[in-house]
């Protein structure tokens, strides 16, 4: 073996060699991406949403012909999982196709804002004269979502969220639809008292359970409550907040979201629902395509129905307030977008929602001119919720960094197994959240 | 070096020889009811090992409702491929195909050029390889997440991003550091004056790597290559970070297709198309064993 | 002799590959991640020079703490359980079941094939408390104890980990270590056994000290596997409950990826790479004693 300096003298030339080659990658002259329009229109997005591209696709063959003609359509996909990992690599080669699905989490979509990765989608519309093609309710949920007064991405999907509720459960045990939050934990206990699960949910993902929280803050609290978070101007671990984390946590620990409801996965939380096990369950309006499968609900879709959260005595919110997300939307990337792009986003914008109700019977954010005859009775409800809705609210991590909602959904579960306190869950995500 | 047990301890290699142990054991109830416990043993053993894959199995067959609703034991309600269709309607060959066509080039290259390496690194005598066998080493340490963005970003100035070489690079890459350590060990482990004595007959060193080094050291190739061969096709994290579209995919992240947007797993296709990757890779791996068998023999005939 | 040992074309040749494609694929990008830990930023909102921050958050971050706690404990108690299993097996290959040994070698080898994603759902679905209760947790209804939530609490969720790692991993090990056993002279064996060596006392003496080479590159090979544990806590976890499973590399692929924090997460992976590096420094130094000992 030779000695610790001898090593060391051996290891220079090398270490030259190596550093030069890392200069010369890293000089190597600028991205070959120049062209503005690239003569396609390309779009990046989740595998698991095959509804997107199925639009798309649908529409190239039919309303988009002319525009898949000029820049044909070319589709790549990537896991959800690690969506927002590819997002950012492909950001910081400034190699964003045309259309692609937003980044999941709302922090990371302000960051390519702040960068001009992304088009200002309100600016461009403006001039197409397309504004009216997007539903009011939509629009601003986006922008609240960002932060921002111009919209930069398109409601694809537009979802309301509330409780669902088995109709013969309830009836059963004699229990009205709750108004309140003690009615509902009224509820739970006459359920649990009985024999019935209360609630089925998703413990294992979180965001379930902590989307309770968030609404039970804008109902308490006021809609801006989780704004006022945000800004800085309050904190979780306040009282009042933590307030709203107990409310949920003493659900948990009364054991009314079942056992072991930290490994209870999206698809067993929903088949306890459907499957009569349950009473309740907190979902979004894209479990429709779910109620509305005969073989995964066997207690009948007439037998579902709607509850929005209710509202907590003395609160500040009012039960009008429809907690509502957007799925996930999907964005323009600033770079090359040209004519061809452009063509593109107008009959997107013009035909997507019609297409997507009629092929798919998924509610978007689009205005909607030929509605299909025979939608469901549920599909109905939810699309007279969002008419009614005089305004939305979003949900418990919509306004955090991506370490904050992290560690908010995997604590969900935590809160509903009763494991966790909502002082101690609370001051998880706080610190999450200060520290980026 | 100076590990001279190491030495001694590889020196004709035994090989598949072991029927030369003394035959003291006759049979007999005794020797049966002595033998009881360790068979007992083995037969939990072996039950714990392959009832999962019976299970996974009969679970390609299940629908979802079966699932969620039955037991964990139960048997399939009825025999339908319905599954395996929609295995395949999602491009599942492809991704096969892709495995094969990023795995087995990596492989036959990490094995050539590491051991060729080992060899220079352990056997050839020059100034600095014992600095070179440490840079190396080191590359075992390192974990593959912290190379992925300035791989990315490499790849991407290089415009190989949208091919299959982002992922045989990588491969290679990562796979020569324990390819090189791996075997400068076995290298090691030769005695010197086999080499010497060859050289002294007047061969060249390449020649005496490709005639007397690399046929000594046939059985840790193998090893070295089933294992990294494992690594390569298990993968998840360097596919799934240079894949974008579905004629790159392979098998691991294919698997993904069939989680839905909001964590909903479809388990009756996933299933299904893990049979079918597990067959495959059955057959891949009992026609390596075959020759890792084979080259086991070579050497106890050989020694 | 030593001219031709020393030809230094033929070194070019048969090392130049390996160390062109090891240095543009693994130590530029090693050498320009290194450069991130004293950056703040990522590659959308590009870079600032921070200093040493990155390293004085790391050692005042109570999560990264927890994760190097974990990836110790899991390293050191998977690496321990997996060779020794794997040791077992070899020994019951080559001395108890000996040619008969190829089957079912093959069959205990063969879990290290399946996808890790396929293994996570069968051990999700094995230790499963609801909505149905899983074969685990009806053996212990069987014998009177109540279903454990196996997923609810970190120090069960870590067994199953262990659990789930040793089942798929030990017929690796078996075989790996198998190949080395074999490599013992039987000339060797045969002269202990003419002492009135046997059994136990024949492992000790003959066969575990010949064996040590195969045993230490099992060990270091082990160890920088499980310190560097991702896959499978992705897939049955996900770090879960809380953060209690979460080990270095997959905080640092959510620093990176998921907060966007480059800087910290190449830090968060260059203490990684000194963990790996003192713990195979500490097993070289640990079992050279006994090999060199001449």
């Amino acid at each position: 073996m030779t000695t610790a300096s001898r090593r060391l003298r051996r290891l220079a030339p090398l270490a030259a060699v190596v550093g030069a080659g890392a200069l010369l990658l890293t000089g190597c002259g600028p991205a070959s991406s120049g062209s503005s329009d690239s003569g396609k229109f390309t779009y990046f997005g989740q595998t698991e949403n095959t509804t997107i591209i199925d639009t798309l696709t649908t529409l190239s063959e039919d309303q988009c012909a002319a525009e898949e003609k000029a820049a044909p359509l070319t589709a790549d996909k990537s896991a959800g999982a690690q969506f927002d990992q590819k997002l950012q690599l492909l950001a910081g080669q400034d190699a964003l196709s045309n259309m692609s699905m937003a980044a999941g989490t709302p922090s990371l979509m302000k960051q390519f804002i702040d960068a001009d990765q992304v088009l200002n989608l309100s600016d461009e519309l403006d001039e197409l004269g397309l504004t009216d093609k997007i539903l009011p309710a939509a629009a601003s949920t986006i922008e609240a979502l960002y932060g921002e007064d111009d919209m930069y991405s398109l409601p694809t999907e537009f979802n309301i969220e509330g409780f669902w509720y088995n109709k013969q459960l309830l009836a059963d045990n004699g229990i009205e639809v709750p108004a309140t939050w003690d009615d509902l934990v009224a509820a739970a206990e006459t359920l649990h008292g009985a024999g019935v699960q209360p609630f089925a949910a998703d413990g294992k993902d979180g965001w379930p359970i902590t989307r309770l929280v968030g609404n039970y803050i804008a109902r308490d609290i006021g809609p801006d409550a989780l704004k006022a978070v945000a800004d800085g101007d309050a904190k979780l671990t306040d009282d009042e907040y933590v307030k709203a984390a107990d409310a949920v946590a003493e659900l948990g620990k009364a054991g009314y979201f079942g056992d072991a409801v930290g490994s209870i996965d999206y698809n067993a939380a929903m088949n306890q629902f459907l499957t009569g096990q349950a009473a309740f369950f907190y979902m979004g309006s894209w479990a429709l395509a779910n109620f509305n499968d005969e073989t995964q609900n066997t207690i009948g879709l007439d037998n579902i129905g709607y509850a929005p959260f209710p509202e907590v005595e003395g609160g500040k919110g009012s039960i009008d307030q429809v907690p509502a997300n957007v799925g996930v939307p999907v964005m323009f990337a600033e770079k090359g977008f040209g004519e061809n792009q452009k063509a593109w986003l107008d009959c997107i914008v013009s035909n997507y929602g019609d297409t997507v109700l009629n092929d798919s019977g998924v509610v978007s954010g689009f205005t909607i001119d030929n509605p299909p005859a025979d939608l469901p009775e549920t599909t109905q409800t939810v699309q007279q919720v969002i008419a009614d809705a005089p305004s939305s609210i979003l949900w418990f991590e919509a306004l955090f960094n991506s370490k904050a909602t992290s560690v908010s959904q995997t604590n969900g579960g935590g809160l509903a197994s009763g494991s966790l306190s909502g002082a101690d869950f609370m001051k998880l995500v706080q610190d999450a959240n200060d520290e980026g | 070096m100076t590990v001279q047990t190491t030495a001694i301890a590889s020196v004709n290699p035994r090989g598949l020889a072991p029927e030369r142990v003394p035959q003291r054991r006759a049979g007999g109830p005794r020797r049966f009811l002595a033998r009881l416990p360790v068979r007992i043993l083995l037969a939990i053993l072996l039950v714990i090992m392959i009832y999962p894959m019976v299970w996974m199995f009969l679970g390609s067959f299940k629908t979802q409702g079966e699932f969620l609703n039955e037991p964990f034991w139960s048997l399939p309600q009825s025999w339908s491929f319905e599954n395996y269709v929609s295995v395949f309607e999602n491009g599942f060959g492809q991704y096969i195909l892709n495995s094969i066509i990023v795995v087995f080039p990596s492989l036959a290259i990490v094995l050539i050029v590491g051991v060729a390496a080992g060899f220079a690194l352990e056997v050839m005598v020059w100034k600095g390889r014992g600095t070179v066998l440490l840079l190396f080493l080191a590359g075992i340490m390192v974990p593959t997440q912290m190379i992925l963005l300035p791989l990315f970003t490499i790849y991407f100035r290089t415009g190989l991003t949208g091919t299959y070489w982002p992922m045989i690079l990588t491969y290679i890459a990562t796979g020569l550091p324990l390819t090189v350590f791996m075997m400068a060990t076995f290298f090691r482990s030769v005695p010197r004056e086999i080499f010497e004595a060859s050289t002294l007959d007047g061969a060249g060193i390449l020649r005496s790597f490709w005639a007397v080094g690399l046929p000594l050291v046939k059985n840790a190739v193998f090893t070295v290559g089933l294992v990294q061969f494992f690594f390569f096709w298990n993968d998840l994290l360097i596919a799934l970070t240079f894949t974008n579209s579905d004629a790159l995919r392979t098998i691991q992240v294919g698997l993904l297709n069939f989680t839905g947007q909001y964590g909903a797993v479809q388990y009756g296709p996933t299933f299904a198309a893990i049979a079918v990757s597990v067959f495959g890779t059955l057959v891949i791996y009992l026609f390596l064993n075959q020759q890792v068998m084979k080259g086991l023999t070579a050497g106890s005939v050989k020694g | 002799m030593e001219r031709v040992l020393g030809d230094k074309r033929a070194v070019l040749i048969l090392l130049g590959p390996a160390l062109l494609l090891y240095s543009l694929i693994m130590l530029v990008p090693i050498i320009w991640s290194l450069g991130y830990t004293v950056m703040d930023g990522n590659p959308i909102v590009g870079f600032t020079f921070n200093g040493l921050d990155n390293f004085i958050k790391f050692f005042n971050d109570p999560a990264a703490w927890s994760a190097v706690w974990f990836t110790i404990r899991f390293a050191f108690v998977m690496t321990v359980l997996q060779v020794a299993a794997g040791y077992g097996l070899s020994l019951l290959y080559v001395f108890y079941l000996k040619k008969a040994s190829s089957t079912i070698r093959t069959i205990i080898f063969f879990p290290i094939v399946l996808p890790t994603v396929a293994i996570a759902l069968l051990f999700t679905r094995l230790f499963e408390a609801a909505p149905t209760t899983g074969p685990v947790n009806s053996f212990l209804n069987l014998l009177g104890i109540e279903s454990v939530d196996w997923f609810g609490t970190p120090e069960a969720s870590f067994w199953v980990l262990i659990l789930m790692g040793l089942w798929q991993s030990m017929g690796f090990y078996g075989v790996l270590l198998y190949a080395g056993v074999l490599d013992i002279p039987e000339e060797m064996l045969e002269s202990a056994r003419l002492d009135g060596a046997g059994g136990w006392k024949l492992v000790r003496t003959i066969v575990l000290p010949l064996s040590l080479p195969v045993l230490l590159s099992s060990l270091i090979f082990s160890i920088n596997g499980t310190l560097k544990v991702f896959d499978s806590v992705v897939a049955l976890t996900n770090g879960g409950p809380g953060n209690a499973t979460t080990p270095l590399t997959l905080y640092m692929f959510q620093t990176s990826f998921t907060y966007g924090q480059y800087g910290y997460g190449s830090t968060i992976a260059l203490m990684l790479t000194i963990l790996c590096l003192l713990f195979t420094v500490f097993i070289f130094r640990s079992t050279r004693r006994d090999l060199t000992k001449d």
